[in-house]
């Protein structure tokens, strides 16, 4: 027998780092050129089946902030767990990640999450080295490269995450 | 708003939301969904089913209720509805006790418009950011692309000075080697250029056997001849002995005329300095011999006569920079050149310390001692015939 579970999952980090562009890649399979940013939240939904389970993922895509005020903390108010994305290519981004990781941990506790890197197919103007991202997974975070343009590590972040929320 | 009259508080309703899609959802404390209205079909919200769980048909509500705090705000959410792109609406949340019962109600407010607005401000601040932090990062690429440059600059100046110096030592070395061959054979030359000692041309005083050489007659031929045809005798002549000394590694000390010099011993030692004398005179008077048959033949008669002595010399460098030449003095070389004189056509005069020294391989005829000029008396000397059978004239 099928069981549906429905989980709550934000995406967060700070501007332009690509996180309405993940989203579109993991739910559409499609990804835009240009940069629209993001006012308020934009849910979103995927289904995802993992053996006998189904899990809807309801998406919340938050407008990109390098620091969240309260009233942005309530929207993660229900979630399972997150996405942190930062943008390869702009290591101040990584930072406003991790700092966001510690607001959500003081406020919501320790959440499950995962935390992208993206634009890796910008190799050339990746601007963080290897060893800060070994440093992050010996410290205990989920870490990896991705790409919403070529889709590299996006479904495999998400699905990792489902089964993290909905064990 | 209080004492609006019907008529203004509906038009200012429809003022109000002439352009906006208002919605709201009633949901009771067991989550399920009790009532619903306004334009749900806007926020995807068209086929709801009352009584059953409101967060299963609304998913925006997961996680939200019950709700903690009334009232709540969540402003400005897009609900897409299937992948397009939906409605942008504020969702409030409220408790209602004692009213349709003990429950939330949700009401969503559309607020594209204003959000579409709001973007458009952000995206231009946000576009300027992105541009800033791109120029900075340019800059930075520029400023390490420079510093890269000017270590490079710094290094390749390294290199030119090194480049320099050892062009400068090089030049240096064939200078030297260039003195050196004067004197030396080439190996020899070489060799003490590459090992960059050259103490050994230092003065000091070693045991040398000394080769004296020059040819008989030359004067008188000297005299009668044309001087392109003297200088081109003394062309063959050098010519064919030069090469000879070097063979035998012998250090040719100087040319005077028909008159050459030749050590052995120094500057580099070697075990047998007599040996090798009295080899290279046989093998010069073998090779003069030969010239000499085609002087004869042009009506020149020029013999050859060759005298070796053995003893301790003062060698080094003796001149003035640009003009040195490597040279030996004492007894030793005034014996030699002395025999030189002495010998007739084809003899090879030796002391009798040479003399003992190849015995064993060269055939030996005893002549008079001689009286040396500078020798209180009278010097025992012998001539060296020929080498014995199966003593080859090459170098040992």
């Amino acid at each position: 027998m099928t069981v549906a579970v429905q989980k709550k999952i934000c995406m967060l980090g700070g501007f332009s780092v690509g996180k309405t562009s993940l989203v579109k890649r993991y739910v559409a399979s499609i990804f835009s050129e240009s940069y629209l940013t993001t006012v308020g939240v934009k849910i979103d939904k995927k289904t995802v089946t993992l053996g006998d389970r189904v899990v809807h993922l309801i998406l919340w895509d938050l407008a990109g902030e390098d620091d969240m005020s309260s009233l942005r903390m309530s929207y993660l108010r229900g979630s399972a767990g997150y996405v942190l994305v930062a943008d390869g290519t702009r290591p101040a981004t990584l930072e406003t990640a991790l700092s966001l990781r510690r607001r959500v941990e003081a406020d919501y506790g320790p959440l499950p999450f995962a935390l992208l890197l993206n634009k890796n197919d910008l190799r050339e103007q990746w601007a963080i080295p290897d060893g800060e991202l070994e440093e992050l997974r010996r410290s205990g975070c989920w870490v990896r490269s991705s790409s919403a343009r070529t889709g590299e590590g996006v479904e495999d972040a998400f699905t990792d995450l489902a089964v993290r929320v909905a064990p | 708003m209080e004492n609006l009259p019907a008529q203004v508080a509906d038009r200012l309703q429809a003022l109000s939301f002439a352009d906006r899609a208002v919605a709201w959802l009633y949901v009771d404390d067991a989550l399920a969904l009790i009532a619903a209205g306004g334009c749900l079909e806007a926020y995807g919200l068209g086929a709801l089913s009352l009584g059953a769980p409101a967060v299963e048909q609304a998913a925006f509500l997961e996680g939200l209720l019950p709700l903690v705090e009334t009232p709540w705000l969540f402003p400005s959410i897009e609900l897409a509805v299937g992948h397009e792109k939906g409605r942008v609406a504020d969702l409030h949340f409220w408790r209602d006790e004692g009213g349709a019962g003990d429950g939330t109600w949700v009401l969503l407010l559309e607020v594209t418009s204003e959000r579409d607005a709001t973007r458009r401000l952000q995206q231009k601040a946000y576009d300027m950011t992105l541009l800033q932090e791109r120029e900075a990062a340019l800059n930075r690429r520029l400023e390490a692309a420079q510093a890269e440059l000017r270590a490079q600059s710094a290094e390749l100046a390294r290199w030119n000075k090194t480049l320099e110096e050892r062009v400068a030592a090089q030049v240096g070395e064939l200078g030297r080697m260039s003195r050196l061959k004067r004197f030396l054979a080439p190996a020899l030359a070489e060799l003490i250029v590459s090992s960059g000692d050259e103490s050994i041309l230092e003065s000091h005083r070693r045991d040398i056997a000394a080769l004296f050489c020059d040819l008989r007659g030359f004067t008188a031929f000297a005299e009668r001849a044309e001087p392109e045809e003297v200088l081109e005798l003394l062309r063959d002549y050098h010519a064919t002995l030069v090469p000879l000394v070097q063979s035998f590694e012998g250090t040719l000390d100087r040319f005077a005329g028909d008159g050459l010099m030749v050590f052995f011993n120094d500057p580099l030692p070697c075990p047998n300095p007599a040996e090798r004398a009295v080899r290279l005179a046989v093998a010069m008077r073998e090779a003069v011999m030969v010239l000499a048959a085609g002087w004869r033949r042009r009506g020149h008669q020029i013999g050859f006569g060759v005298g070796i002595a053995q003893g301790f010399a003062t060698l080094g460098q003796i001149g003035f920079e640009g003009r040195f030449d490597y040279s030996a003095i004492g007894t030793v070389v005034n014996t030699a050149s002395r025999l030189s004189d002495a010998a007739a056509d084809g003899q090879i005069l030796v002391t009798s310390r040479v003399a003992g020294a190849v015995g064993d391989f060269a055939e030996l005829g005893d002549i008079a001692p001689l009286a040396i000029k500078g020798l209180s008396r009278s010097l025992a000397v012998s001539n060296v015939v020929a080498l014995k059978s199966g003593q080859h004239q090459q170098p040992i």
